[in-house]
């Protein structure tokens, strides 16, 4: 008999008693008056003071408040009395069958309420995944990597959970490793999973490329290496799992997608859909890392084996040894062009490492696919993508799905095809890159494409920096600029992915936008809650969202693939406008007059000449205020081949140009950023302050996978699996001096003309930085990331084959 | 075995057992309830954790209760005052130099330490300072002009 527990209050923060929310939501917004009242001094007189027209505005985000005050209730900060604590007892084998788990020493160690393996989940409900169902919640007979969960114990504290994991034994046949992408191909290789070793075989063609290589007078090209990297958000995965009082099975989790839980747990734990609930909680990061199944399912289970709620908190090291990665990836690519800088011709190879499971293997392939070339006219190109299965955790989603890896290969050889050709790096993009009307590889016709106003936004900035690097004093160090440009898709890859947004409204005028898509801390709720209030009419302040419930909001997809602000943002300004329809016939209704009359303004309801307040009006109506709900739906036409790729995979897409300058220690091989300019297309941008975020971020991310990010592998063994030994960039490592510009390109389709910009800020730095490094030293890096040991061989490499062969041979390598 | 130690805990007196093994930040989260300090990496490294110790920034997971035997703690749940916020925590919520937050609470108290010690730190001592505390969504770019508003400032923190 399962204990019934009483659901805790206030789920995503701390907001203490009624008369301290009430306060602080009033400092909140004396604040917000400040910052708008700053902001209003530079704005256009009919926007000054209108509490509903906040588009474009930087505003701080109203979640932030609880955030800095400690409040903020990621999952292993919800209070829950008697809970229990999960822990994994973990492969140590990276390929093995079991032969036998003994978990008799365990099950007697103290505090120990639960043990779960894969014996005790039915053979049809074990296994779990995002595209295909491959992944067993525990591992049954067969390990595919090390860190693979085979056993979950919950007890009575965290320290009992883990004495007892490693009192379990598990007895092992080790089986040969396929630790890369070739030995998974080989011929005779053992085979890691059912259907093969391979996870996908992804083609697309487009014109004829042999012809296009025959027109070409200049063809370049090159083979790139990419490693895997972590997501490192530094919120570990958690979870809190209970039965609520209406005898829900409630799992409180960090996740970018909880309806997907909700639908996995519910098959996991063999319960109906009703009887299971996901909450998301503030979500301490995710950049693709939230999307697969970590503690959800374990947490689910044992509370129904315990009656007891359960919580989990992964460690560190678990996150680095056991969660999913970036794809390690190998490149060969192939440009031509005419001697004029035109582009006939694009021949590209992929071979990536999916790790032991599918997770986002496919996703990652086809936005690869389809990204590649991009933001550019190719008459001619042909993609092939591989990836397979290898002993290692499975490579899954992470910030651009693979495109920050199809930017630096194209964009490397772009640059050096330009220096070829004796052309400025803007010349040959502005030559080849998109334009309104242009068509796409898959044969999608693009509008409102942006790409040039970034080039154009970036070339002078460019030219100043030349001539401020050309007159700087010599320090010994050498010193570069370097361009990357984009084109990214928003949303799913080639298939309908709709989401959708209710607004209701209470007798006392509070106003509640229900969207599906949850705010991973992105500060989307805050984007969302300025999109319906302008959408409707109603005051920002009066607006709530609420997000992430598989109870309270619908299946609106994920939060990921930079595309909450498009999808949901166009949810919520169909509905807002909904809601305003039918908020003014319910206020015409009451007053005898027609619909026509009634407006809903800046917060105000306008009848003829009277206005009354928002809250006047919700009471005049108040009779059938309830049956008031505002929906919006949006779900744009998309569709492509899943076998030829062709036609309209996307309902937009993003552009930018990124322009770093670096500094280069020769003799060290040390890299540093110094400044970065990072012009976007990104439509109209609704809140300046979250975007610019969004950019800083990116851009010091990018940092870090360009020069330092590695997750070290070894015989099926992650070997630094600690930010000690994982170079993440801290505050001394990555510029200050990051400029975001943002085009303001109105996009048709977009909610007030809006985009996304999540994923894209990161895509093109490590290209921009590999360029900037041939511009200061004349190397052409072509590995990621691109380490000092590394840059010292290429840097070493070309003064001796340019040093006459008599000092070469006297063993001076100095440039 | 237990140690008996006594701690100042936000201004308030605590008397506690304590395991040998057991580290300051679990005994802020589990014994108080005090959740603001966030856990992350167990190795003093990523500064999720940080909190005062006699005005001094400290990683919670690494220090044993029973070493902060008589000392005076604060966390970030001390840091705003009669109801209003800190001007260090105002400026990250006007700055946006909190996104996902779970870093924020041991930047705020990081900070609020320097400016204790030095009001009108310039750029290069708040990055100097800040170099403990990871973030992975800022770029650390609003963290530092948060905190560089506030030194400008030069009020107390």
């Amino acid at each position: 008999m399962t204990t019934i527990w009483k659901e805790p209050d206030g789920e995503k923060f701390a907001l203490g008693s009624i008369e301290e929310q009430a306060h602080w939501q009033k400092e909140y917004q004396r604040i917000l008056r400040a910052v708008r009242e700053e902001a209003d001094a530079t704005r256009p007189a009919e926007r000054i003071g209108r509490d509903s027209h906040t588009v474009g505005m930087a505003l701080p985000r109203n979640d932030a408040l609880y955030k800095v005050r400690g409040k903020a209730r990621y999952a292993a900060n919800i209070p829950m009395e008697g809970a229990l604590f999960c822990r994994f007892a973990r492969s140590t084998e990276a390929h093995a069958r079991i032969r036998g788990i003994d978990i008799s020493e365990a099950k007697a160690m103290p505090g120990v309420r639960a043990i779960l393996t894969a014996d005790d989940i039915p053979a049809d409900q074990l296994l779990i995944g995002t595209l295909t169902d491959d992944t067993p919640v525990l591992a049954k007979d067969h390990v595919r990597y090390s860190g693979e969960p085979i056993v979950a114990i919950a007890a009575e504290t965290e320290e009992a959970a883990e004495a007892a994991c490693l009192a379990v034994e598990i007895d092992y046949e080790p089986l040969p490793m396929i630790l890369t992408p070739e030995e998974a191909l080989a011929p005779g290789a053992v085979q890691l999973d059912p259907d093969g070793n391979v996870i996908g075989d992804l083609k697309l063609e487009n014109g004829d490329i042999e012809a296009g290589l025959r027109a070409a007078d200049v063809v370049v090209e090159g083979s790139f290496v990419t490693e895997p990297v972590d997501h490192c958000f530094l919120e570990p995965p958690s979870g809190l799992a209970f039965v609520d009082p209406d005898g829900v099975l409630t799992v409180m989790v960090c996740t970018q997608y909880p309806h997907y839980h909700h639908k996995q747990i519910a098959r996991v734990a063999g319960l109906p859909m009703e009887k299971v609930r996901v909450v998301q909680t503030v979500v301490g990061g995710a950049f693709g890392g939230k999307m697969d199944n970590t503690v959800e399912c374990a947490i689910a289970l044992l509370v129904l084996k315990t009656g007891r709620p359960v919580r989990m908190l992964y460690t560190r090291e678990e996150v680095f040894t056991a969660t999913t990665k970036r794809h390690a990836m190998k490149i060969r690519q192939k440009i031509g062009a005419t001697k004029d800088g035109r582009f006939t011709a694009l021949d590209v190879e992929y071979l990536a490492d999916g790790g032991a499971y599918r997770s986002y293997s496919l996703v990652v392939g086809g936005r690869c696919v389809i990204h590649t070339g991009m933001p550019y006219r190719f008459p001619n190109s042909r993609v092939h993508y591989v990836a397979t299965f290898t002993n290692y955790p499975p490579s899954g989603a992470m910030r651009s799905f693979g495109v920050v890896k199809v930017a630096f290969a194209l964009e490397s050889l772009i640059d050096e095809l330009a220096g070829r050709l004796g052309m400025s790096p803007f010349e040959i993009r502005r030559i080849n890159g998109l334009v309104d009307g242009d068509k796409t590889s898959t044969g999608q016709v693009i509008h409102d494409v942006g790409l040039l106003k970034t080039l154009e936004a970036i070339e002078p900035i460019y030219q100043e920096r030349r001539k401020a690097l050309a007159a700087q004093p010599d320090d010994g160090l050498k010193r570069g600029l370097g361009i990357a440009c984009l084109g990214y898709g928003i949303g799913y890859s080639g298939i309908r992915n709709p989401s959708t947004a209710r607004m209701r409204v209470t007798a006392d005028g509070v106003v509640t936008a229900c969207c599906g898509t949850p705010d991973i801390g992105t500060g989307s709720d805050m984007s969302l809650a300025q999109i319906a209030a302008q959408s409707s009419g109603v005051g920002l302040h009066r607006v709530r969202v609420v997000s992430g419930d598989s109870t309270k909001t619908d299946d609106s997809g994920p939060t990921s693939a930079s595309r909450t602000t498009y999808f949901s943002g166009n949810a919520a300004y169909i509905c807002g406008q909904d809601f305003k329809r039918q908020f003014e016939e319910a206020v015409a209704r009451a007053r005898g007059v027609t619909a026509a009359q009634v407006r809903i303004e800046d917060d105000r309801i306008v009848i003829g000449n009277e206005r009354l307040s928002f809250e006047d009006a919700c009471r005049l109506i108040s009779a059938e205020i309830e049956d008031i709900c505002g929906y919006g739906k949006f779900d744009p036409e998309i569709e492509a081949s899943i076998l030829t790729f062709k036609g309209n995979p996307y309902p937009t897409y993003v552009y930018a140009t990124h322009l770093v300058e670096v500094a280069v220690d020769a003799e060290l091989g040390r890299v540093d950023v110094l400044r970065c300019w990072a012009a976007h297309d990104a439509g109209t941008i609704v809140n300046p302050t979250g975007a610019e975020g969004q950019v800083d971020g990116g851009v010091a991310m990018g940092i870090g996978q360009a020069l330092w990010e590695k997750v070290e592998r070894r015989d099926g063994v992650i070997l630094n699996p600690h930010y000690r030994d994982y170079l993440m960039a801290g505050a001394k490592d990555v510029p200050l001096e990051i400029k975001s510009i943002f085009i303001q390109n109105h996009d048709r389709t977009g909610p007030f003309g809006a985009k996304g910009l999540a994923e894209v800020s990161l895509i093109p730095i490590p290209a921009a930085i590999a360029s900037a490094l041939h511009d200061a030293v004349g190397i052409r890096p072509k590995r990621l990331p691109m380490s000092t040991e590394y840059l010292l061989g290429l840097i070493n490499e070309r003064a001796r084959a340019a040093a006459p062969a008599a000092k070469a041979a006297a063993g001076d390598g100095h440039d | 075995m237990t140690i008996e130690i006594s701690l100042q805990v936000n201004g308030v007196s605590h008397k506690f057992a304590v395991s040998p093994t057991e580290t300051l930040v679990d005994l802020l989260r589990r014994r108080l309830g005090l959740t603001g300090t966030n856990k992350d990496c167990g190795m003093g490294i990523c500064g999720a954790c940080t909190v005062m110790l006699d005005g001094l920034p400290v990683s919670s997971c690494i220090l044993l209760a029973s070493q902060a035997d008589g000392a005076a703690v604060t966390t970030i749940e001390a840091i705003e005052r009669d109801g209003r916020l800190s001007p260090v925590q105002e400026a990250f919520l006007r700055h946006g130099a909190s996104q996902c937050g779970y870093c924020t609470p041991g930047f705020i108290i990081t900070a609020s330490a320097l400016l204790a010690e030095n009001p009108h730190p310039s750029r290069d001592e708040i990055v100097e300072a800040l170099k403990g505390n990871l973030c992975r969504c800022t770029g650390y770019k609003r963290i530092v002009e948060a905190v560089e508003s506030v030194a400008r400032q030069g009020g107390p923190t």
